[in-house]
């Protein structure tokens, strides 16, 4: 079965493709220190704008700081947002979906109606509301993207436990004296854990292009830390003089946001059982 | 009514014939803030009601070292220095209003309401410069200002001159319009108030019967673009004639080489000071602000915005007014700070920081602050001062620095006097939150109070300007600051735009828009 959906999954090339491209990312960010040519902080205000080539392959930005470093140590920026702010997504999201959908009841009809109020905000007017209430700074981002997911995979996981609550072997399991608990830990969760888990790799490309969308208006990590959001802002004023110091993260950031959506993608297809 | 019909009919014959003399200009802002010329403070407004209003007397378009008669025709001071006259141009019409559809001719009851209103705090943000002041209409075109404590020429005609308090707003249509006058402005100037778009634009048309002749533009419109890629492509597809470009040079050089652009840089420019802030801990100690000084290098941030449009700043007061301090002056006082990261890591190990120390600062997400902020930054890593900056918006920045919360401030300013700098700046009445008069003393300096007050009521105007240099000398000492340089403007227009001067400096921060103003 599971090695089946493996097989799926790799013989679906756009899935492939995506996860080279995430991996890709992921490795950047890994591996910045050791491969960024130069220091991302280090200012060389005697040359400034530099067009790429030479010694800074994707050229200098408006205060001579080498541009693929600052893309380099950005991803680590970009996947650590889209990690925590998943994990804290996808904790919370779980979490409130399989009690409210588990024990049903004025529980259920209260969590979920302000899941359903939560989700119908654009999910970057959500983001910018948390951060104008939290403030500024990486730390911060992570939990009001973090809390952005939450009524996204809650209502999933409740969807997939009000599916299963009146299977038999859950009827079965409460009859031979299992709580609660147990029966969300032991039979409930390891049943929606697939789809929770497509639904997280989706959610990281969006919780990037969040992350970029909030740097991009300021909202984000404060500087020197290099974020793609943030380069592309600071590149927008040069954007007639060296279009490349805005063109260089956006592709960053596209080549993130395809890649783990490329990936989710292919995950849900490879977990959809009537494409099988 | 009828007149706006008619420039309406005019208007629409001009577009027809596609010779309609419309300049548009857009500036760096997403709309107005108010158009009270007693308010007016950031460019956008500054330069609305520069075309609006006027003085009693002006500085002379593009270039604001001279003086001459504005509404006033010819002034007189007594002997005592206390008393000044003013004799008013006859015939200056105040611009239509409701209630009254052809203006009114401008006396001197309209001059001393307008002083009046200035020197008013809750109707001028101006009220502090005309605290000793009295003001009497002597006849219809006579006015007289009586001080309490003489004052030189050059403290006291920038007060009545055509800059933020000393525009004059007539009494009739101020008290006719109320509230409304902020969004509804009426003045004597070359053009006449027609119509604000709020988050658009603001529609000027020509006065006729403008006293110094009607104007060769038709109408002037004022847009608001905040994005400087929208400004300046609109300038390139000939949406507009004139923009507020980037204070930096690559900005500058990339933009005059676009055909058909032509890039003003032009004066006085503001200054960019940091501020160190001697009430917090570690800055409070001297050595650590000596420290910092010497770590620090002038010419590092002025390469990073591009010598043509940063000049040196060595002093609290810019070399171009009078009493201002060069480089090479401050070099005879051996009061440079020339960069010596030894020096400077030594002087923190006796101060007891021998591995620096961690300090957090607000900056604006304004770049002309920013950028020159960040490389203060990684200057000061250099020596182990580790500045954490975390960045906000322009409002919250003002907010935030005048709660006394920054150990640096970085800030961006321009004032019309000595006086004004050393007074707003390093007088402990200005002291933020503190002082008597809070206002932008950050760095809670105390030192040069006597200096500053004894310079205000000199006469001799040799005498006064040696004053303000020896504050400067005794603030550089106490290191309450450390300036950078004197950040100019940057327009570029259409090369269809002919201002009708030659363009050195402007007080109003945009080339003036002028009755000779005209497109080719």
């Amino acid at each position: 079965m599971r090695s089946r959906r493996v097989r799926a999954f790799l013989r679906n090339r756009t899935a492939v493709a995506g996860a080279v491209l995430a991996a890709a990312v992921i490795l950047a960010a890994l591996v910045a220190p050791a491969v960024a040519p130069h220091d991302p902080l280090i200012q060389d205000v005697y040359n400034m704008l530099a067009p790429p080539g030479g010694p800074h392959p994707l050229g200098t930005d408006d205060l001579g700081r080498d541009v693929l470093s600052r893309i380099l140590y950005g991803a680590r920026v970009s996947i650590t947002v889209g990690v925590f702010s998943v994990l804290i997504g996808t904790g919370m999201g779980a979490l409130v979906g399989l009690m409210a959908g588990y024990f049903g009841g004025p529980l259920e009809l209260g969590m979920m109606r302000v899941v359903d109020i939560l989700m119908s905000f654009p999910v970057l007017v959500m983001g910018l509301m948390f951060m104008a209430i939290l403030g500024t700074g990486m730390d911060k981002l992570i939990v009001a993207i973090g809390l952005v997911l939450t009524p996204q995979i809650a209502r999933l996981a409740h969807g997939a436990v009000v599916a299963l609550r009146e299977m038999e072997y859950i009827t079965a399991a409460r009859a031979a004296g299992a709580g609660p608990w147990r029966i969300l830990r032991r039979h409930v969760l390891p049943n929606v854990a697939g789809e929770i888990l497509v639904m997280a790799t989706l959610w990281m490309a969006t919780a990037i292009r969040v992350e970029a969308n909030l740097s991009f208006i300021g909202l984000g990590v404060s500087p020197p830390t290099p974020t793609w959001g943030n380069m592309i802002r600071e590149g927008v004023r040069w954007l007639v003089v060296t279009p490349w110091l805005s063109v260089f993260p956006g592709l960053a950031i596209l080549i993130a946001v395809l890649g783990f959506n490329m990936v989710g993608d292919g995950l849900r297809d490879a977990m959809d059982p009537k494409l099988l | 009514m009828r007149w706006l019909m008619g420039f309406v009919c005019v208007g629409v014959l001009l577009a027809f014939v596609g010779q309609a003399q419309i300049l548009r200009i857009a500036f760096d802002a997403a709309d107005l803030k108010t158009l009270d010329p007693h308010y007016a403070a950031a460019t956008m407004d500054r330069a609305v009601v520069d075309m609006l209003f006027n003085g009693l007397v002006r500085y002379r378009p593009g270039d604001i070292t001279v003086f001459e008669p504005d509404l006033a025709e010819s002034w007189e001071v007594s002997t005592d220095g206390l008393t000044w006259t003013f004799h008013l141009r006859r015939g200056v019409q105040v611009h239509p209003f409701p209630g009254a559809p052809e203006g009114y001719e401008l006396t001197s009851e309209d001059v001393v309401f307008s002083l009046h209103k200035a020197a008013d705090k809750d109707r001028s943000a101006y009220a502090g410069e005309y605290v000793g002041m009295r003001f009497e209409a002597v006849d219809p075109y006579t006015v007289r200002i009586i001080l309490d404590k003489a004052l030189s020429p050059s403290l006291f005609l920038p007060k009545v001159a055509d800059y933020a308090g000393g525009f004059i707003v007539p009494k009739g249509p101020y008290e006719a319009l109320g509230p409304r006058f902020a969004t509804n402005p009426v003045g004597t100037g070359p053009f006449q108030f027609a119509e604000y778009v709020p988050t658009q634009k603001v529609r000027l048309v020509r006065n006729d019967r403008y006293f110094r002749g009607a104007p060769l533009l038709a109408g002037v419109e004022v847009w608001y673009v905040p994005d400087v890629t929208a400004r300046l492509s609109a300038l390139v597809t000939g949406e507009v004639h004139m923009i507020e470009g980037v204070r930096e040079q690559a900005w500058v050089e990339a933009v005059k080489r676009m055909s058909g652009v032509v890039v003003d840089v032009f004066g006085p420019g503001e200054t960019e000071v940091l501020h160190l802030n001697m009430s917090k801990d570690p800055v409070s100690d001297l050595r650590v602000r000596q420290a910092i000084a010497y770590a620090l290098s002038r010419e590092e941030v002025i390469t990073a915005i591009g010598p043509d449009v940063a000049e040196p700043l060595c002093a609290a007061v810019p070399p171009y007014l009078a009493g201002g301090l060069a480089c090479a002056e401050v070099a005879e006082k051996g009061l440079l700070y020339e960069t010596n990261l030894e020096l400077a890591r030594n002087l923190l190990a006796a101060a007891g920081y021998p591995n620096g120390f961690e300090i957090s600062a607000y900056i604006t997400e304004r770049a002309s602050y920013r950028k020159p902020f960040e490389n203060v930054q990684a200057q000061l890593a250099r020596v182990g001062i580790r500045l954490n900056i975390t960045v906000v918006d322009h409002s919250s920045f003002h907010t935030l620095i005048r709660q006394d919360v920054n150990p640096l401030v970085h800030y961006e300013a321009w004032r019309p006097s000595a006086d004004a700098f050393l007074t707003r700046f390093y007088h402990s009445a200005s002291i933020v939150v503190t002082g008597a008069k809070p206002d932008t003393n950050f760095s809670h300096v105390t030192a040069v109070d006597g200096l500053i007050e004894a310079a205000r009521y000199e006469l001799d105007p040799a005498r006064q300007a040696e004053l303000w240099k020896e504050a400067q000398v005794k603030l550089l000492e106490e290191l309450a600051s450390y300036p950078l340089y004197v950040l100019k403007f940057v327009f570029a227009r259409s090369e269809k735009v002919d201002y009708g001067y030659e363009l050195k400096s402007s007080l109003a921060l945009y080339p003036q828009v002028t009755e000779l103003t005209r497109l080719k």
